[in-house]
């Protein structure tokens, strides 16, 4: 490597993690009485913590589940069948951007209460599944660019062409044979949405929600070093977590990327011929 | 499908059918007999977008044109062209180019550098769990990072000043201004670039690389011919993305300068949120405006990523 | 802590038994009315529950009953408190335990906008908020808007009128004062006065709890500084002139100061209510030193206002929680927060101050020359402050 690729390695390098030692070292010191771990001690024998961040991944894998089900066949199907509509749809996904989260959840439950009978509110929009539909909503502009640069670099057209030519239906043809494709997409768009409701507070906190980061919130305003404590307690959390989803995600890959090569290349078989004959 | 009948075999044509056919308008033939029952496809998510975003925001279009006693009103919305408000979107459209910018550029380089075909399994799962960490970071544990580094008291202030013997804040540099929020936002478009951009990065296949070394191309004409077109449009409309998301922040701003770098999201809060005024259809107006913004800037996206996707062509 | 809890416990047997007693006729009154007010509705099939209107005022019901009324609903959902703000973190604990009741609080951080505005978007659920802490304009906005319930607790009589609203709709609960917070560590004079903030030693110091614009706590600080510096109730200009002085010699910074900058030494003087820097300096105790002062001129009061949702979903629970919080020993919990309690002249007069707890609390002739600004006049300078604190403050 370059020795200007080092230097911009290395300031980067410095530029990230530098913030994260001048925390952590923040957090352990005790002002005049030294140093210690005491911070960390008290957020782990807070109940609140265990409950909020229980709370929070819940929510979060909820909200993964509900986007992909909803974007994967949307974009799949936009690409292949109605570009004419993507224009649309990603206008769509860049709106929730320009709506503050203030005016969306009061707009949300002001829409919702206007319509829904007493069961639907009770059940539903007083319930943290509405939250849920909320996030989805917020994800919508990442999840949607993640798969939409995974879906451009994979031929559909032909791909679902050949599996309808032998008789997949178009269920079976996403599941078998995009979505395999899609998988670093898939993958990024669940990280981006898992991460995102991790680190929501606004939506969570108007609609009276103790998520996680309704409690790194409190204790961030209200005691020093444990609120120093705590962001490097949720960051060391959040890079394992994102680590093993990454590595479990990839378990089997491998295999399946050595079939997928062998179908790729009955796919565009040409292209490759021709580049040997080059 | 197959290149037959193109002559001369170049490294863009082998691209170019694939750009082509995935950016190719207009359904297939078969598809034509069920075009309208292919609407159906996309209605799932244009029901829940209306349910849970559209119709909900309609709310503030409305309520930017009507006044404390119910009636209609542009008052609120003539009111955004006083000074300090257009100041407002001025600021937070800055701060947005600059860090989308310089947070895609350097995101994109970092992401290529890190999940290019080849790089080692270890590097892409650590740059890429640390980019989900960083990319959502913000509020004031992101401002606390930076005032603990470069605040008056900071690590590498302190750092300068007994090892190098620069006192900064001497000179003037805060990091309660312009320059403060800046660093800041770029800690989380890097990662969330890379992230976002990653799945067009691992499209990018091992064999065009090869293909076009083995053709006796240098590092530039790959680049040039393939690498660059290939990724322009997501690189694009990860760009939007990321303007967007600079664009609706507020957190991190606010702790690091109480509203001194004035964007329009704080000003949004200090109507609708605070506890010092109450004005709920400004704030409203002021969505409306940041709506437009957004608006604007897809409107110069659009046709920029079309023209990007038909490169080729 | 060297005030005995002893103290405060016999402060409450005492309001236990006086109310019982008082009330023994009323209550024996009132079960005959619900008595036949119940057998209709029974065999009728509603709920003698939902007929009944909420009794307005804490004189039409016996604590007894209050209380039994707010068991059978089992809990109470409380909004923005947190727990070192004021000792609600005690008196939250002191409810829960008292009466055997649930509490549920939300959004600790909060501001009064979103408490109004939780009223209105959570109305219905179950989880809505019982009870209100709001700054007065948004005591007054909720009033208008009519989302607060008239109730006027037993001890109403002895609330100070500029503290109350006639109707009932909200009370204050306490007060305190823009004070200065000094982490002598690393600022090492205190600064007694508004003027004393312009020392050049403080350079790159002093900071605020937020954007005036936004903030109650900084837009107080302003109207402080205004009163400190030619201004008065009506007229906030000279306090942000003051600001527009002390950032442009460089002692003000826009950093947002909270309890980890102070300790930190990147906000050592921060201007904010009396209540929250001295429950941050106990906090902080033997890892940093904060002195605490009130300044010697310009001393501006803010007080906040308790208000019960008209729909609250726990009415009862919410008006017992009133007759806790405005109780002598309610109000002592205030006070041991570092606040003045809102019936503190009446509890003062009648001698059941503790003199430990006083004594924590810096010298009453420090507050000898509080001034509190009325509804109108908070909006009026509000009005004026966010339109002249970014061009005349930060240059925009």
């Amino acid at each position: 490597m370059p020795i200007s690729g080092m230097v911009a390695l290395a300031i980067g390098a410095l530029y990230f993690l530098v913030p994260v030692f001048a925390t952590i070292k923040f957090s352990v010191e005790q002002g005049h009485a030294g140093f210690g771990l005491q911070a960390y001690r008290q957020i782990f024998d807070d109940p609140q913590f265990r409950h909020t961040l229980w709370f929070s991944v819940q929510l979060a894998l909820e909200t993964t589940v509900v986007t992909m089900a909803l974007m994967v066949p949307t974009v799949y199907w936009v690409h292949l069948r109605l570009p004419k509509i993507r224009a649309a749809v990603e206008a769509v996904t860049i709106l929730p951007f320009v709506v503050p989260p203030i005016v969306l959840v009061v707009g949300l439950f002001d829409f919702f209460k206007s319509f829904s009978p007493d069961w639907l509110l009770q059940d539903f929009v007083f319930s943290p599944k509405f939250l849920v539909c909320a996030y989805v909503v917020l994800s919508l502009p990442f999840v949607y660019r993640a798969l939409d640069a995974g879906i451009r670099a994979v031929d559909i057209q032909t791909l679902t062409e050949a599996a309808e030519s032998l008789g997949a239906s178009r269920s079976r043809t996403l599941f078998r044979v995009i979505l395999p494709n899609l998988r670093e997409a898939v993958l990024a768009a669940c990280l981006l949405t898992f991460v995102i409701v991790l680190g929501e507070f606004t939506i969570a906190s108007i609609a009276l929600y103790q998520t996680f980061p309704v409690y790194i919130t409190t204790i961030g305003s209200a005691q020093a070093y444990p609120a120093a404590a705590l962001t490097v307690i949720s960051v060391g959390l959040t890079f394992v977590a994102a680590a093993i989803f990454l590595v479990l995600g990839r378990i089997g890959l491998r295999k399946r990327r050595t079939a997928l090569a062998a179908g790729m290349t009955s796919v565009a078989p040409a292209a490759v011929a021709k580049l040997g004959e080059a | 499908m197959g290149p037959e009948g193109t002559g001369a075999v170049t490294l863009s044509s082998i691209v170019a059918e694939r750009v082509d056919t995935v950016a190719a308008p207009g359904p297939l033939p078969r598809a034509r007999r069920r075009a309208p029952l292919a609407w159906l496809g996309a209605a799932p998510f244009f029901v829940y977008a209306s349910l849970f975003l559209l119709l909900p925001a309609g709310d503030v279009l409305l309520g930017a044109f009507r006044s404390e006693q119910g009636d209609w009103t542009t008052a609120n919305v003539r009111q955004l062209f006083h000074a300090e408000y257009l100041h407002a979107f001025e600021n937070s459209i800055r701060i947005s180019i600059y860090s989308a910018v310089v947070g895609g550029l350097v995101g994109a380089l970092i992401c290529y550098a890190a999940l290019h075909p080849g790089a080692p399994r270890w590097v892409r799962t650590v740059f890429t769990a640390f980019a989900a960490v960083a990319s959502q970071f913000g509020g004031v544990p992101l401002a606390f990072f930076f005032i603990s580094s470069i605040g008056t008291l900071g690590v590498v202030t302190q750092f300068l000043k007994d090892w190098m013997g620069i006192d900064i804040y001497a000179h003037g540099v805060t990091v309660f201004g312009f320059w403060g929020v800046f660093l800041a936002y770029v800690y989380f478009q890097i990662p969330l670039m890379l992230l976002v951009l990653a799945p067009a990065v691992d499209g990018l296949r091992a064999e065009w690389r090869e293909a076009s070394e083995s053709l006796g191309a240098d590092a530039l004409t790959y680049w040039r011919s393939v690498g660059i077109p290939v990724l322009a449009p997501s690189f694009l409309g990860a760009m939007v993305l990321l303007f967007g998301n600079a664009f609706a922040a507020q957190a991190t701003a606010y702790a690091l300068t109480s509203g001194g770098y004035n964007i329009v999201p704080l000003e949004i809060t200090n109507v609708l949120n605070g506890n010092v005024v109450s004005d709920p259809h400004f704030g409203q107006a002021l969505a409306l405006g940041m709506i437009v913004v957004i608006a604007i800037a897809v409107l110069i996206y659009l046709p920029l990523q079309r023209r990007a996707a038909r490169w080729m062509t | 802590m060297s005030v005995r809890d002893s103290d405060i416990e016999d402060a409450w047997g005492g309001f236990l038994e006086e109310r019982v007693s008082r009330q023994s006729l009323l209550r024996r009154a009132t079960l005959l009315g619900m008595g036949a007010v119940a057998a209709p509705a029974f065999l009728s099939g509603t709920s003698a529950f939902a007929s009944e209107t909420l009794p307005t005022s804490g004189k039409a019901m016996s604590l007894a009953d209050l209380v039994s009324k707010a068991q059978k609903e089992g809990t109470i959902n409380t909004i923005t408190l947190p727990p070192t703000w004021a000792n609600y973190g005690e008196i939250m604990k002191k409810y829960q335990s008292k009466f055997r009741l649930k509490l549920t609080d939300t959004i600790p951080d909060g501001t009064s906008a979103q408490e109004n505005a939780a009223v209105v978007s959570q109305k219905g659920s179950k989880r809505a908020p019982d009870v209100l802490d709001v700054g007065p304009s948004f005591a007054e906005i909720g009033r208008k808007q009519g989302l607060y319930a008239n109730y006027k607790v037993s001890t109403w009589s002895t609330i100070p009128a500029n503290l109350k609203h006639a109707s009932g709709a909200w009370v204050g609960d306490y007060w305190g004062v823009i004070s200065f917070g000094v982490n002598t560590d690393v600022a090492k004079t205190v600064p007694a006065s508004w003027s004393d903030l312009k020392d050049p030693a403080y350079k790159n110091m002093v900071a605020l709890g937020g954007d005036p614009r936004q903030a109650g706590e900084a837009f107080a600080a302003v109207f402080a500084a205004s009163l400190a510096n030619g201004g008065s109730l009506d007229d906030i200009a000279p306090g942000i002139q003051f600001f527009a002085d002390l950032k442009t010699a460089g002692n003000y910074i826009t950093t947002q100061a909270t309890s980890a900058t102070k300790a930190s030494g990147q906000t050592p003087i921060v201007c904010g209510w009396d209540y929250l820097q001295l429950a941050d300096r106990d906090l902080q105790k033997g890892k940093v030193n904060i002195t605490v002062g009130v300044p010697t001129n310009g001393v501006y009061g803010g007080y906040y206002c308790q208000a019960i949702n008209k729909t609250a979903p726990h009415p009862y629970a919410a008006r017992l929680w009133q007759e806790f919080l405005y109780s002598d020993a309610g109000q002592l919990l205030f006070l041991k927060g570092y606040t003045h309690p809102a019936r503190f002249a009446d509890m003062s007069k009648r001698g059941i101050v503790p003199k430990a707890l006083l004594a924590k609390l810096p010298p009453a002739q420090d507050y000898k020359t509080v001034k509190f600004a009325s509804v109108d006049q908070i909006t009026k300078a509000g009005t004026v402050l966010a339109a002249q604190w970014g061009p005349k403050v930060l240059g925009q």
